[in-house]
Parts: structure tokens; sequence; C-alpha cells
């Protein structure tokens, strides 16, 4: 029933599986693309404030939280922490029943906005100042909600447009509360997966968790993924004002555009431009900066056209040490490049997601993993689709396997089942089709295979003057 | 007696949403008895809601008359979740209902009652359900049920509030039938009422079996019986120590301060659940909008 589906979540975050990969392929109409790439994202300030108000997100308002002691009340005893535990979760179809996914976003639904003078205390508290004072602009009414706070539109003193994510007072002390306190939490992780380590697993929910309460993480995050792809041809991610971002509150560049839905409405050359790009954003970000953003929600994005795409919310980002991300380099280099099973198997063992002694045959161990690279295996223009993204994600939850006995996944990798996952649903959601192959050769550091499509192309450029700049700034240092 | 228990509980947080939904009206035509600035309506919106509800069944069985009624009549073996949910559609009719409809659901209680009359295998003794004394040992223990279990497991009300409460809940028992004048008003002639009527109290066979039933119900979700188990203990550790006693349960443990998270944890989580349930946000917001303005005013 509803409650614990919550804690399949338990499966999610935890156990078994094994590593996707990719996809993709190639365009379509894009020639108009190169034109449009070096389009502006923002426009001037004043317009982009007053558009972004445009998209204000339904709140109740009339329910709003007026205290901190409000925010206890409708946020502690679990509640706080179970929304983590659903946006988490909330993307990964097997993962949950229809009941928890519905109890999950009806909690969500539950929290009302915080009042504008609950809202300005924090940002007071924060800032030294009252929001009035610290911005040229500030909007008290929010125009979203987030899973711990909410976003209102604002002016800088020196004329920037900028969001600004204030957290919810209180809430943070609410949640580690409710973590350290973990007898409930533990029975119920030994209803739905009574064969995992729970202890592990809490103590990674917990970590999880715990991250995203402080925003300065996500902020630093952030920063770093603008900063890399800054002046990319389709790929934006807003940047942070440091000196307006604390514990409780980011503050970046405001960014306006189509949400996922509207995308329904789009042509499909123009929804596989925008598949693409998400693609080449999550491989480029693994193996170029070894980060993963851990939050591929649909509403973390806001579409342009010509496959350009902003891509927000960084509270959850897994940075990858070398050593960490070469067995998967080797992984998916053994199996889709040079087809040498048993160096794949050794890769595999490396990781850690297969026991070394696994009395089961190499041919057997490649038909179970087979799957999750089934897109990049072989050129060609394929179509993701739902039911595509749905047998990853029963393979993935597939206990019954012969393999299962012998496989894990490694805490550190534990994060990339969410996003695969969470990827390949939201290209199925799109029926996104490319020649996945092909890019990911583009960015497979053992390929670096020359640009395949439109954005490809305008991409190689960018890494060319980037890579130019580097070398420029090493020379100067 | 009777036949063996029973059905099993699934669906309660289904049925139970559901009825709570239909109770809470979408345009009252006036605040009802008690409204939205009452202790009532704190009381029963709190988190510890569920607790006193399965207290106030294990208080009221042990009245060996109101006990036999429920045994003899009520069809809670075949259908205990319609049983329980029929109760709390009741409850939240009477409580955030507005007057008219508050007082045609006590009146069908009423019409029912009439019908339940016999003779308790135990005691004797002539019993019926109309009877303002049994009546009155069902509020009694209802009232005192909302106190104890937000005490330990809630938002404790201030003394001031406490007696506000049991003065508000009067009403409740009047609807049902019982003389103003005998209906404890305050705690202190609550607690009075309890000491006079304890020896009439004594936990029956019908009471044993129903509520062993009820306390490790069948048929439960794995994770809602693991809620349950909780709802289950913290129940029992609201009780009067002599309501223990004739249970022959083991005397809990004091309830340490980390265990009270975790009841409240599970409280919280039961609470999400069934928040899930379709209607049951809506009307949420219905009493809390309704709460607000009430609260400018």
């Amino acid at each position: 029933m509803a409650v614990l589906g919550v804690v399949s979540i338990a499966g999610l975050v935890e156990t078994r599986r094994r590593v996707g990969r990719l996809r993709v392929e190639r365009g379509m109409a894009a020639l108009r693309l190169a034109a449009r790439g070096g389009a502006r994202y923002a426009s001037n300030a004043p317009k982009l404030f007053a558009t972004a108000g445009e998209h204000r997100q339904q709140l109740r308002n009339d329910l709003a939280l007026q205290t901190a002691e409000d925010v206890a009340t409708t946020l502690g005893t679990m509640k706080g922490v179970l929304m983590k535990l659903g946006q988490m979760a909330s993307y990964v179809d097997a993962g949950l029943t229809p009941a928890a996914r519905r109890t999950l976003s009806r909690l969500q639904d539950s929290v009302p906005p915080m009042s504008p003078e609950l809202a300005a205390r924090v940002v007071t508290e924060e800032l030294g100042l009252p929001p009035e004072q610290a911005f040229a602009t500030w909007d008290p009414v929010p125009i979203a909600a987030a899973s711990i706070g909410q976003v209102h539109r604002a002016i800088t003193l020196d004329g920037r447009a900028v969001a600004v994510k204030v957290q919810y007072p209180g809430i943070a002390e609410t949640i580690e509360a409710d973590l350290s306190n973990v007898g409930l939490l533990r029975r119920m992780l030994k209803i739905t997966a009574p064969s995992q380590d729970v202890d592990a697993l809490l103590a990674e929910l917990r970590e999880r968790i715990t991250e995203e309460l402080d925003y300065r993480a996500e902020a630093r995050n952030q920063q770093l993924f603008a900063r890399y792809y800054e002046g990319h041809p389709t790929i934006h991610v807003p940047g942070i004002v440091e000196e307006l971002s604390t514990r409780r509150l980011v503050t970046s560049d405001l960014a306006d555009g189509a949400r996922f839905a509207e995308l329904a409405g789009w042509s499909q050359a123009e929804r596989d431009l925008a598949g693409e790009t998400i693609y080449r954003f999550v491989f480029r970000s693994l193996y170029e900066m070894h980060a993963f953003n851990g939050d591929p929600h649909p509403g973390n994005y806001l579409f342009h056209g010509g496959g350009r795409v902003t891509f927000l919310d960084f509270g959850l980002v897994k940075h990858f040490t070398d050593d960490e991300l070469r067995p998967l380099v080797e992984m998916v280099k053994h199996l889709c490049v040079e087809n040498d099973p048993s160096a794949f198997r050794a890769a595999m063992v490396e990781a850690g997601f297969l026991m070394p002694d696994t009395p089961l045959p190499t041919e057997e161990i490649i038909e179970h993993m087979a799957l999750f690279y089934d897109t990049v295996r072989e050129r060609g223009p394929r179509t993701m689709t739902g039911e595509y993204a749905s047998a990853v994600s029963r393979r993935f939850f597939d206990f019954r396997s012969p393999l299962t006995p012998y496989a894990a996944i490694p805490r550190s990798y534990v994060i990339l089942q969410r996003i695969n996952l969470g990827l390949f649903a939201l290209l199925g959601e799109l029926s996104a089709t490319a020649d996945w192959r092909c890019i990911a050769e583009e960015i497979w550091p053992f390929v670096r295979g020359p640009a395949c499509t439109p954005i490809g192309a305008a991409e190689t450029t960018w890494l060319a003057g980037r890579r130019g700049a580097e070398h420029a700034g090493q020379a100067v240092r | 007696m009777t036949a063996e228990p029973s059905a099993a509980m699934s669906g309660l947080v289904e049925r139970s949403a559901a009825a709570y939904v239909a109770a809470v009206p979408d345009h009252p035509r006036d605040d009802g008895f008690f409204g939205p600035a009452s202790v009532t309506w704190r009381v029963a919106s709190d988190l510890s809601a569920p607790v006193a509800g399965l207290r106030s069944l294990l208080m009221q069985a042990l009245h060996p008359l109101a006990m036999a009624g429920v045994d003899q009549h009520s069809d809670w073996r075949r259908d205990p979740v319609g049983r329980l949910a029929a109760t709390s559609a009741y409850e939240a009719i009477v409580t955030f209902g507005d007057r008219a409809s508050a007082t045609a659901v006590a009146e069908r209680v009423r019409a029912i009652h009439t019908r339940v009359q016999g003779v308790d295998t135990v005691t004797g003794l002539p019993y019926a359900a109309g009877d303002p004394a049994l009546l009155l040992w069902v509020h009694a223990a209802l009232v005192d049920s909302g106190l104890a279990a937000g005490r330990l497991f809630g938002t404790p009300l201030t003394g001031a509030d406490a007696d506000t409460y049991v003065r508000e809940m009067t009403i409740a028992a009047e609807l049902l039938g019982v003389p103003h004048e005998i209906i404890p008003a305050s705690v202190a002639e609550l607690d009075r009422y309890f000491t006079e009527v304890r020896p009439e109290l004594r936990c029956t066979p019908a009471a044993a079996e129903s509520m062993s039933y009820l306390l490790d119900p069948p048929g439960l979700d794995s994770d809602l019986a693991e809620l349950w188990q909780d709802i289950r203990d913290a129940s029992i550790a609201t009780l009067p120590e002599w309501a223990v006693g004739e249970y022959g349960y083991q005397l809990p443990a004091p309830v340490t301060a980390e265990r009270r998270n975790e009841i409240r944890q599970a409280l919280g989580v039961l609470d999400a659940v069934f928040l899930g349930e379709p209607g049951v946000l809506e009307a949420r917001q219905r009493i809390a909008l309704r709460a607000r303005s009430a609260g400018k005013a």
C-alpha cells in the first residue's frame, strides 16, 4: 500500500543494478540551430522579471505558513523526510506503486507557501537586510514552490534579474531531528527491502538528504556547472550570485522558458533536439566534469526551442573520483567499442558491481547487462520509448534475475541509477530520436568522435574555444 | 455466543478517508456546534487523533452493557472496517458539519439505538443502547481519550483548554439524548465521573475478543501493520493503569522521549498516507481555511 511504496525507494536508492548508459543519435532538421546557437538566453532584466511572473505556479497563498511553528507542524513527524524521499524517487517508474506516487505528490501539494512576511524574515536573517533593501526589486509573492522552500523573483542592486530560492525556516532542523531518530524508518525499510543492508541504506539516505538541506552546496555545484557550460550552444545553466547565496538562500540568474509539459505541443523535431541536449548534458557532465546532476525531474528544465535547454536545480550532485569513474568508462568501452566480454566482466568486478567469484558464465552476465547499453551498442537512429524506459526500470528491480545474488551497487554509484532511469524515462516521454551511439562517441573520452549532429558541430566549436581559453589561462599562470 | 472473528481489515485507510471526506462539508450552512475557533476542532485535527480513537474503543469496551450491545447487534465481525469508518464519519460530521447535518446524523443513530437492546450474558443485566448511562459512558471515554492521547503524543492542551474541551463536548452527548445535567463539563467533573463508574467496568470475554482483534487486525498490508503496532502501543500507554489491568495486558514501560518521537513519526507517516487518499487534502484545506478565517475574525 501507499506507505511503503515510499520505501521501495529503498529499492531505488540502494540496490543492485547497473549503470545504464547511453543512447543517442542524430539529428534532424537542425541547420537553423547553428544560426541560433549564439542567441542569448537572457534578455534585459525587467522584461525577464515580468515574463517569469507570467509562469507563476498556482500556490495556496490563502493557507500560507506564517511562523516557523507552522513549518514544523506541516513538515515535522516525517512528512519533510517523506517528501525528500519522494522527490528522490519520483522519476523512477518502477520504484513506486501508483498509490505511493499519489501519496508523495499529495504530500508535496499539501505544503502551502510561506507568507510574504515569513519569507522576508528568512531573507533578513540570512542577508542581514530585509529583501526590499537587499534587492532593488523584490516580489513578495513566490513564483514557484521548491521541495523545502519557494522561489521569489527579484532584481539585484546591480540590475541582474534573479530567482531567489528561500528555504522554510526550521525545516533543516525538523528533518534532521527525524533522521536522527531512525527506529521507524529502519523497521519500514526492512519490510520493503528485506535483503538489503538497511543501515547502509539509511546512512546513504541521511547523507543525501542532509546535503540538500544546505543550499551552499547546491550553489557551489550550480556555479561549477554554470562555469563549465558557459557559452555552450544549447546548454544553459543560470549563474549563481554568490554574495546573495547562503545556507538558506540560493540566488541565481532568472531564466524563463517553456515547461516540460508544454513540449507535448511542440514538433517532434524540436522534441528530438531537446532530448539530444539533455542527453549531451548528462554524459558530458559525467565524462568531462566527473559530475552527475542527480535530479532529472521534468520540472528542472526550461526549453527555448532549437534544442536549447536551461538546467535548473543542482541540489543533488554527485562528484566522482577518477577511480570511481574509470571502471564505468571501461565497462562501456569493452562492451560497446572493443566487444571484449571478459574485460567487461572484469571491469564490473573492479567497480564492485559483481562479486569476483560469481559462478555464472560471462554470456549470461552480458545478456543481463546489455539492456542498459541497448541504445549505444550500434549506430543508427533510435527512438527512445516509454517501453524501453520501463524495461530498464523493470530490470533494475528484477529481483528474480540469476545475477541478483552476486550483484551489488556500490554506494558511490547508487546515484547513477536514479539518473539513468530518470534520463531514460524523460527521453522516452519525449519519444526522442537520435543516433545516440554516434553522439556517445563524440563524448566518450576513449573515442572523441567527430560531430554527428548540428548541435555536435556547434559544441565542437564551443569546446575548441573553451580549451583555447583554458590554455591561455594556464599560460598566464 | 459468537461467531469467530472475522473479516480482514483491508481497506481501512481508504474507507476511513472516504468517510472523512464525505463528512467534511463543502458549503456548511453554519459553523456547527463547535466552530473553527473551538478546542474541539483542534483536538479532532491533532496528530494524536488515531491514538485517541483506538483508546476510546479500548475504554468503551470495558462497560459490559455497552460491549454487549455492540457484541449482540453490530456487524463488526462481518465488516470491521465499515464499522470503524462509520464511527469516524459520525464523529467528523458532528464535529465539522453544520448544525442540521450533525442533528440529522445524531437522530439516525438514536433511531438505531431504540432497536438495540437485550440482556448481557455475563452480568445477566438488561441493557438498552438508548440508556443515558451507557451513552454517557461512551461519551466520557471518548472525551477522556482525546485528552489523554494529546497529552502523551499530540499537542497537550493547557488546563483551561482541557476544561473548555470537556465543556464544548457536552453537546455531543446531548445530541444522542443524554440529559445535560449529568454530563461532566470540566476535567474535574470528568475525573469524578470515572471514579463513580469504575465499579461497573470490567473486561468481558466479548471485550477481550473484539479488542484483541482490533489491536492486531488481520489483513493489514505489512507496512500499515508496522505502523499499527505503534498506534496500538501508544493507545495502551495512554490507558489508565486499572484498564490495562482489566485487559490483562502487560503494563507498558514508561514512554521514553525517543519512543514518543518514534510513535509521532508513525502517526506522521500514517497521516501522510491518509492525506494521499482522494479528497482528504481538500477536506483538510476546507477546515484549515475556516479555522484561519475564524482566527482573523
